[in-house]
């Protein structure tokens, strides 16, 4: 499941903006690090994470969907097919190097994706509009956040509405590979013109509503900011620049 | 009493049309009043609401000719489809309902109090913690209506506003009308619901391939606009009304 996801977890409960720090700290400490071991543990931090968030299970699937066909083919192409010197494993001969590349790389994109799946799912899109709202971030911008964070539910949703109304005129979605393809036509043309057609209204609704105007919203419900999690991203934000400090310093791990 | 809309030989042709979707339209609109607007598809209903409100071609795109003046500062509009008009950024009925007057920067109060006025004036207050997207069509429809009504527009355009209602609740919507227009607002409605509009407007314009067909008492035009459409569907032409007192008073007119 990609998307929030109701809960009582520490990060369901904290201000939007410290899932989202910390998630972001994961994703630039992943670009700080260029070993095997120091990947490790910034995929171990995502799993933390990920569990604080008690979305473990929740975006388990999503994760390895994700993340199962990179480590695939970046072991073919790095490990296999990567330089010398090679080592035997079984009737494989694997690049030492290639592979090294291969762990860092997968770690990489498995941290990003696992810390962005929590986070996801972990911050409410209307705390975080109210949050937003709170230090007066203007509307467009809040509307083009959270309308990017909520797209993949959103478009779930109209996708399976779809399907059903064709499946109510005799559309088949299952059977070979070819049959489902030619399948996509009929769901992919109604989603994407559907979506064209209401964001027109949907303009026409928000300005009616002055969403549009340069006065400061009011935020009805803002979450608490804590001195604690005020804290604790200043401190990301350190932690974060102190290992591209490192790294531009040359002892980067 | 000053027209809250006046249009003058007005033309409206879309983006990429040839022909033009209104064709010299010259018209006043009272403020005070409920005016409906009716015609078959395509007859220019939807598009004369826009244009009145001010959204065309501001937000449209298109071409517009004439002269259009609307006193009007404050336009609400209420399309058919209700799932097109959420904000998409508010997970409570009651934060959606809040959505406009929060968006005037209004203090919280103040937000809080047009909220619940309007959410008890559609009959929705028992929903406010629902989340609007598991709410019915209906449900939403009389929440969308309450959000623009939260605003306290002072031009309210309702584009086929009971498409999405049960008879209790199109009746009930319609009510509200002419205690909305008796506040001071103008209440343009296009539908093709002709015995309710009847039973609350001042008056009714027929639109007919873009131009005024009809204008006058809704009781009136709007009878002779079902006649003609009977009698156009049976094959022959519009008999002359039998009623007596509608006779007369078109004799008087």
């Amino acid at each position: 499941m990609i998307g929030y996801v109701a809960g009582r977890s520490p990060l369901h409960r904290a201000h939007p903006y410290t899932p989202l720090a910390a998630a972001g700290a994961l994703l630039l400490a992943a670009f700080a690090v260029s070993t095997p071991r120091a990947i490790g543990l910034v995929v171990a931090g995502a799993v933390l994470l990920a569990l604080a968030g008690g979305t473990g299970r929740v975006i388990l699937r999503p994760m390895l969907m994700l993340v199962l066909p990179t480590w695939l083919l970046l072991l073919v192409l790095h490990g296999i097919l990567g330089g010398a010197p090679h080592v035997a494993f079984g009737p494989v001969g694997l690049s030492e190097p290639g592979v090294r590349r291969a762990l860092v790389l997968g770690g990489r994109v498995t941290a990003i994706v696992i810390a962005f799946l929590t986070a996801l799912g972990t911050v409410s899109p209307s705390r975080l509009v109210e949050a937003m709202t709170a230090r007066g971030v203007p509307f467009g911008r809040v509307f083009l956040l959270v309308s990017t964070l909520t797209l993949v539910p959103r478009m779930r949703a109209r996708t399976a509405a779809i399907l059903e109304a064709q499946q109510c005129r005799g559309l088949r979605a299952g059977g070979s590979p070819a049959a489902r393809l030619r399948a996509l036509v009929p769901l992919v043309l109604p989603l994407i013109l559907g979506a064209l057609a209401e964001v027109d209204e949907q303009v026409l609704a928000l300005d009616a509503r002055g969403a549009g105007t340069n006065v400061r919203r009011t935020a009805l419900d803002p979450p608490p900011d804590h001195v604690a999690e005020r804290v604790l991203r200043w401190l990301l934000f350190l932690g974060v620049l102190g290992a591209y400090a490192a790294k531009f310093a040359g002892r980067g791990a | 009493m000053n027209p809250a809309v006046r249009l003058a030989r007005v033309s409206f042709t879309y983006p990429g049309r040839e022909a033009p979707a209104l064709a010299d339209i010259s018209l006043e609109i009272r403020a005070g009043e409920v005016t409906v607007v009716t015609g078959d598809v395509g007859a220019g209903t939807s598009t004369l609401l826009l244009v009145a409100a001010g959204f065309a071609p501001r937000l449209t795109g298109g071409v517009l000719t004439g002269v259009r003046e609307v006193s009007a500062v404050r336009p609400g509009i209420v399309f058919a489809t209700p799932w097109t008009q959420l904000t998409g950024l508010c997970h409570t009925v009651a934060a959606e309902v809040a959505f406009g007057p929060a968006s005037q920067g209004a203090p919280v109060a103040a937000v809080r109090e047009a909220a619940e006025r309007a959410m008890d004036a559609l009959g929705v207050r028992h929903l406010a913690a629902r989340d609007p997207v598991t709410l019915s069509g209906g449900e939403l429809q009389r929440v969308v209506v309450a959000g623009a009504l939260a605003l306290a527009p002072d031009l309210l355009v309702l584009d086929d506003p009971a498409a999405e209602l049960d008879p209790a609740g199109a009746d009930a919507l319609y009510a509200l009308l002419p205690g909305i227009a008796a506040a001071g607002a103008t209440v343009l409605v296009a539908t093709p619901d002709h015995a309710r509009a009847a039973r609350v407007a001042h008056r009714a314009i027929v639109l007919a391939e873009g131009r005024v067909a009809a204008d006058g008492p809704p009781a009136l035009t709007l009878q002779d606009t079902d006649t003609a459409v009977i009698a156009r569907m049976a094959g022959c032409p519009p008999p002359l009304p039998l009623d007596p007192a509608a006779l007369a008073a078109r004799v008087v007119r």
